[in-house]
């Protein structure tokens, strides 16, 4: 399955989201948003903002599922990890 | 951004127990304290620095700066009052650097949570710090709402005068009725009527609990 990772490089449950994805072997897409480019930076905002409905972060995308935050139980649960 | 085009709120070199220390009383005066777990703060307050190093003022690191002022803005930590209502279901802001201070055990609030439906029961000032026979506009998320108080009681009602759209929060009080600073439509802060037809506003629920006025939206 899929899976990206939207976060910005000063967000603590970012890090959190990256650490748990990396310990458990978890194969993923970052993006850093707040590192990108001018038009890249507003399309990833812009991105985030359609998917999640707002431009806070992580948000996780696992298959079809978006998860905002850092929620642990749930991306288990959805990699069934 | 252009050094030119920064407008400081604290100047550069400001260290993390400065900014604590700083935003302490106004968490504080909206019904949040520091969460428990000093490591994660320190962090938090860290990632804060680092934007107050680039751009002159403390913005919440969980989010993203759009360039937009008018957006940019609420997102200014403590950024509460903006989203207050969905942060008094939450129990804590959005990074989970302030939690409500009714929260006995803030460790149970790490990692962020989807926000549960129905009202919310925000507080939004000091009891003690609001005198009687006066009113203000305060912030509840995307609402302005007038917060009125007659002897003991507190009163919440909408904040823009049907007349001109006047801030009633900024007119003064005449008994019962809250009066708009504009062209002195009154309103009764006990039900949002108006001698004027069709021209009542409407009220929140309010109540006094820990010291805390709270309203109800």
């Amino acid at each position: 399955m899929q899976v990206r990772l939207f976060a910005l490089s000063t967000c603590p449950y970012c890090r959190m989201t990256k650490r748990f994805l990396d310990d458990a072997s978890v194969q993923y897409e970052m993006l850093e948003v707040d590192k990108l480019e001018d038009e890249a930076k507003n399309s990833a905002i812009a991105e985030v903002k359609e998917i999640s409905g707002g431009a806070s972060f992580p948000v996780v995308v696992i298959g079809e599922e978006v998860i905002v935050g850092f929620n642990k139980k749930r991306i288990k649960e959805l990699l069934q990890l | 951004m252009s050094p030119a085009s920064v407008r400081r709120r604290f100047p550069a070199g400001t260290g993390v127990d400065q900014l604590r220390e700083y935003m302490a009383p106004f968490a504080l005066r909206l019904g949040y304290r520091f969460n428990d777990d000093e490591d994660f703060v320190n962090e938090v307050l860290a990632s804060e620095i680092e934007i107050l190093e680039e751009t002159g003022d403390v913005y919440c690191p969980c989010r993203v700066r759009t360039g937009d002022p008018k957006e940019d803005v609420k997102i200014v930590c403590p950024c509460i009052p903006f989203y207050a209502d969905q942060f008094a279901k939450l129990r804590k802001c959005w990074c989970g650097l302030f939690i409500r201070t009714d929260v006995t055990d803030g460790s149970e609030l790490h990692g962020v949570i989807e926000v549960p439906e129905g009202p919310a029961e925000v507080p939004v000032a000091l009891a003690e710090e609001f005198p009687p026979g006066t009113l203000r506009t305060i912030r509840v998320g995307k609402r302005e709402i007038t917060l009125a108080r007659v002897d003991g009681e507190f009163f919440a009602l909408g904040n823009v005068c049907r007349h001109a759209f006047g801030p009633l929060g900024q007119g003064f009080m005449d008994g019962y009725m809250a009066v708009c600073p504009w062209h002195g439509w009154r309103y009764d802060v006990r039900d949002g009527t108006t001698d004027h037809p069709d021209a009542d506003v409407r009220t929140y629920e309010t109540f006094v609990r820990e010291g805390y006025v709270f309203v109800t939206v």
